[in-house]
């Protein structure tokens, strides 16, 4: 085992630099070196559909660490690079560049790609996903007043550009499939509540969307669905989901399903490989499901967990998962993972603004969408990790505070449950 | 943890002594373009700041001494949600370390970490 070949980190994004960052924080003394595709600064990424967007903001988004911290920190560099394939019983990866780097660890970090679109008319100009910054620099540059904006899929992306759009004076429509927006991840009265939103913002949403085809000369200038209606539109944006960017481990027989497979450590099939953030795929502590996390805090919480076993120590202990959007400037805050089967309770009145949806699982709280209510947000984050068992009556009442909906947590001790209040 | 050194670039830069959870002390730089979170989090303490600085989290919470606290702009509506149901929550002291932006008033002022959740 070399240990002077240095850790090699494939992917710059939230949990590539944060594998980085927390190797140094560990106390790792090996050279660590972060191989980034883009050529500048890795950069945060939740302001490129909301924030960059907007007329009159700058151009720059915020850097996830200064230029100094990777030099102060000793950790290497290479920007514009891609990682193309890895000799796993040599332990080097070869590279865009030609050069073959040796490592002593590999972690692979690369995240996911938007879902292109597959319908005829897609390759035209004026049709757009985001991914990047520079992805959203582009559609930035589309997004003028007047423009007919069609957005494929009212997810996150969809819908925060939606609510970017209309702000900029464009004529938005949002084709979705389903019959509600953020279908996947929330239920219908958090749908109905953003749906509202977005149409007194001028924004139109046509459910049960098929798109066929995007038609115009050079550039796109009608969309058509199935039922043989026809939209006329400028820019049209997908927004329907992503693709783990597994290739690198699949082409060197690591294992993968819809994700790089990994264990509680971030460890791969193959021993000396490591994989964390958005590309993995792996087992819930909850509730023992496979899962792949889209959200910072999983992307952060992996590294930790990738950072500490490179370096022989003990991760700390993850957050729940959690997920947000701001659209039309109002906050959804989620926590945990919510099934479409759990008990769905609403806390107070959607048509004030402010409210929660909590969701039992088997009596036990499981996951909360909050409204402009962060004070639920933070107590239902803690609560979850308790495992606690919730009072339905109780908590529909928004004039009781959370935490007093608690009927007991999994062992039942009064310490336990005044842990969890508390 | 990181002792930044105080020569030459201490000129336009602000000092902070940080308490962390064990009760020791660090003292390091606040660079004028930082957030006081960025200042924490790029200097090794654990400060996990899982939204990136958005005031969406509270893991960047820390305690302010009075005086100082005193000296800042008023909690935004967000902020104080979210530092209201935090573990150790102060009426006056408690802060999102990613809300407070740098200013000279702060140069010397000591921050204690919160504890985690």
């Amino acid at each position: 085992m070399a240990i002077q070949d240095p850790v090699v980190i494939v992917g710059s994004g939230h949990s590539g630099v944060a594998v980085a960052a927390g190797l140094r924080t560990r106390g790792w003394g090996g050279g660590i070196l972060l191989i980034d595709a883009e050529n500048e600064l890795p950069y945060e990424r939740p302001p490129l559909s909301k924030e960059l967007l907007k007329d009159g903001a700058p151009d720059e988004s915020a850097v996830l660490r200064k230029e100094k911290f990777y030099a102060d920190k000793g950790i290497g560099r290479l920007a514009g690079v891609t990682a193309e394939s890895i000799d796993r019983n040599g332990r080097t990866v070869l590279l865009s560049n030609g050069t073959r780097q040796a490592y002593h660890r590999l972690v692979i970090a690369t995240g996911t790609r938007a879902r292109p679109l597959t319908v005829p008319g897609a390759g035209l100009a004026g049709v757009r996903s985001l991914r990047t910054r520079g992805d959203a620099l582009e559609l930035k540059q589309l997004l003028v007043p007047g423009a007919r904006v069609a957005i494929i899929g009212a997810g996150y992306i969809g819908l925060e550009v939606a609510a970017a759009a209309a702000a900029k004076g464009c004529e938005v429509t949002v084709l979705e499939f389903q019959d509600r927006v953020m279908s996947r991840v929330t239920s219908a009265p958090v749908s109905r509540h953003f749906e509202q939103l977005h149409e007194r913002h001028g924004v139109r949403f046509v459910f049960g969307a098929a798109v066929t085809s995007i038609d115009g000369g050079r550039r796109a200038e009608r969309v058509t669905l199935a039922d043989g209606t026809v939209l006329p539109a400028d820019v049209v944006l997908a927004g329907i989901g992503v693709i783990p960017n597994q290739e690198l481990a699949a082409g060197a027989g690591i294992d993968c399903r819809d994700g790089i497979l990994v264990d509680g450590d971030g460890r791969t099939s193959d021993p000396a490989v490591y994989a964390s953030g958005d590309v993995t795929r792996f087992t819930s502590p909850i509730d023992g499901a496979s899962q792949r996390l889209e959200c910072i805090q999983n992307a952060l919480a992996q590294a930790d967990c990738v950072a500490a076993h490179i370096a022989g120590q003990v991760a700390a202990e993850p957050e729940i998962p959690w997920f947000w959007t701001v659209q039309h400037g109002v906050r959804l805050q989620t926590a945990g993972v919510r099934h479409p089967e759990d008990q769905v309770i609403v806390r107070g009145e959607p048509s004030g603004g402010k409210f929660s949806v909590v969701y039992l699982r088997d009596g036990r709280l499981a996951a909360v969408d909050t409204i402009a209510n962060l004070s639920d947000f933070r107590t239902a984050k803690r609560l979850i990790g308790h495992g606690a068992w919730i009072d339905p009556l109780l908590a529909a009442d928004p004039g009781i505070p959370l935490a007093e909906a608690i009927s007991g947590t999994p062992n039942h001790s009064d310490a336990d449950l005044t842990a969890a209040r508390s | 943890m990181s002792n930044t050194s105080m020569s030459n670039t201490a000129i336009s830069n602000n000092t902070l002594t940080v308490v962390d959870r064990e009760g020791a002390t660090h003292d390091l730089e606040w660079e004028p373009d930082q957030s006081m979170m960025e200042a924490l989090r790029d200097n090794d303490l654990p400060v996990l700041a899982s939204c990136g600085g958005t005031a969406s989290c509270a893991t960047c919470h820390v305690f302010l001494e009075q005086e100082v606290f005193d000296t800042l702009e008023e909690r935004s509506e967000d902020e104080l949600e979210l530092l209201v149901e935090a573990k150790g929550y102060r009426e006056c002291g408690s802060r999102l370390s990613c809300q407070v932006g740098f200013s000279r008033d702060l140069n010397g002022a000591t921050v204690t970490l919160a504890p985690e959740e």
